[in-house]
């Protein structure tokens, strides 16, 4: 027998400084620290990065088209707020994402935050996750610089990179 | 704790829940982790997903066994990216499985006590580097037919994992071809090593895509519900009309000798495939198969005091935090 299984976190990718971040899949990792290594080397060993966020998988709080429907959102006079972070599926097309970003805001509670992104916008699915529970990469030039720039590099990148793509054209290699 | 037994046909509401689920996916729609969906469903995609996620980190051994003998550096650059993809491809599969209910521990433990199944295709031997590019042109053709197809697929999490694997995958295909070509137009050992490879690799090739619709049971349940959208025999068609022109172009020899191509339907049709030796492979018999099992085995014993020393590292930061 061995171990038990590392906790999986969750993985938000922003692939350019103005983008959205938005919601690739998942790692497991033993913390925070080491699901942003892990989380680099399956979701950026190719394309373009300008930060990756993690948060423990069990901090999502995930909705559904069918649980849209019975989606009860209670607010309390005075009852403490934090600020969420809502991830929305926009539609049942092809994607590579699972949600993309909707935006920040200040909710009671997971439900609240998703009731509030309603409003913004529409989703077949929704993600809420609180933001303290968030871990990022830092958005420094020189971080960004070093966790991401190799992956440009990388040989093998581009389809074009092979010239020879049919059995007659070899001869103009 | 009471065992959840939703999406099973003894449910009271199972016939209604069902005719909802269906009509979702006649509307193309995706069917995401939190929704209802049939136990057989689960179950199906827990299978498929699964066996998809093992079949690319077997994948990584055959290849893997180059890295150290590639020719040029140029080769080895490539050929080190493929294999890191197919263990990235390994996780974003693990990961769509995971979302069914089922744990990373318990695929993985399937795999290593030799319960679960991956692609009969990785208990063949890699014996020279001309099977390096064949692996990357027919091998990775052949898969790309199939994730093209399940990239349409009515799960949400698998239909994504499919989309970006095609989209990496299509550089192995490149690469390979790139390589067999070359290899082609060569010297006289050149072409008889690429030859050869192709002579070894062409019937596992087609077989990748499983057996004849008529032998596959699961096929009709499979279709009817959007898990698959073509049936074997249609990859297989794909894979053939698009890669026999190409390898008979490049001077290369088909070895098939009854392969035809059918003026009427525009399609190219293949011998008999032996299944027998299919059915030998996937019971055990293959060349590789003890050798790629212990290798995984002998990989996840050998990484445990990474994992060890990691989970020590981490509980101790937690107990410092509390502090």
């Amino acid at each position: 027998m061995w171990g038990t299984e590392w906790p999986r976190f969750e993985v938000i990718k922003q692939d350019t400084k103005h983008g959205p971040p938005q919601m690739v899949g998942s790692v497991h990792a033993a913390d925070p620290e080491h699901a942003l290594l892990v989380a680099r080397h399956v979701f950026v060993r190719r394309p373009a990065a300008y930060a990756l966020f993690v948060a423990p998988a069990e901090a999502f709080f995930h909705v559904s088209q069918e649980g849209l429907k019975e989606l009860r959102p209670g607010r309390m006079e005075g009852g403490s707020e934090e600020p969420y972070w809502v991830c929305a599926k926009r539609s049942h097309r092809r994607s590579m994402v699972y949600g993309d970003l909707v935006g920040r805001f200040l909710a009671q509670g997971p439900e609240d935050a998703i009731a509030q992104a309603l409003l913004q916008a529409q989703g077949v699915a929704f993600w809420a996750v609180p933001e303290r529970l968030l871990v990022g990469t830092e958005p420094t030039e020189e971080v960004v610089e070093s966790w991401f720039a190799p992956a440009k590099e990388k040989t093998y990148r581009l389809q074009s990179y092979y010239g020879l793509i049919t059995a007659k054209g070899v001869e103009d290699a | 704790m009471v065992k959840l037994r939703i999406g099973y046909p003894e449910d009271p509401d199972y016939q209604e829940r069902l005719e909802e689920f269906e009509a979702r996916i006649a509307r193309g729609e995706k069917i995401e982790p939190g929704d209802w969906m049939p136990a057989e469903y689960r179950r199906q995609l827990i299978r498929m997903i699964s066996q998809h996620a093992h079949s690319e980190w077997v994948g990584m051994l055959p290849e893997g066994a180059w890295i150290t003998r590639a020719p040029s550096i140029r080769r080895k650059l490539i050929l080190l990216a493929k294999v890191q993809d197919e263990a990235g491809h390994g996780q974003y599969l693990y990961h769509a499985a995971e979302t069914l209910g089922i744990t990373r521990e318990e695929m993985v433990e399937a795999l290593l006590s030799g319960k679960a199944k991956y692609s009969n295709i990785f208990n063949y031997p890699t014996l020279t580097w001309a099977d390096v590019g064949i692996i990357g042109w027919l091998v990775d053709g052949m898969a790309i037919k199939n994730q093209t197809m399940l990239a349409q697929c009515s799960y949400g999490p698998y239909s994504r994992a499919m989309v970006r694997i095609c989209a990496e995958e299509t550089f192995h295909h490149k690469q390979g071809k790139e390589a067999v070509l070359l290899y082609a137009r060569g010297s006289r050992k050149q072409r008889q090593m690429v030859q050869d490879a192709l002579n070894r690799w062409w019937w596992p090739t087609l077989m990748m895509a499983g057996p004849h619709d008529t032998d596959s049971p699961h096929t009709p349940l499979l279709l009817r519900w959007g898990i698959k959208t073509k049936t074997n025999d249609q990859v297989r068609q794909e894979f053939l009309n698009e890669h026999v022109p190409e390898l008979l172009d490049a001077g290369l020899t088909i070895p098939d000798p009854n392969l035809r191509y059918d003026e009427k339907t525009g399609n190219w049709i293949h011998g008999p495939i032996p299944w027998d030796e299919f059915w030998k492979v996937i019971n055990g018999e293959g060349p590789m198969n003890r050798h790629r099992l212990m290798a995984r085995r002998r990989a996840h014993e050998e990484g445990r005091w990474v994992r060890e020393a990691l989970e020590a590292y981490g509980q101790r930061r937690l107990a410092q935090a509390a502090d």
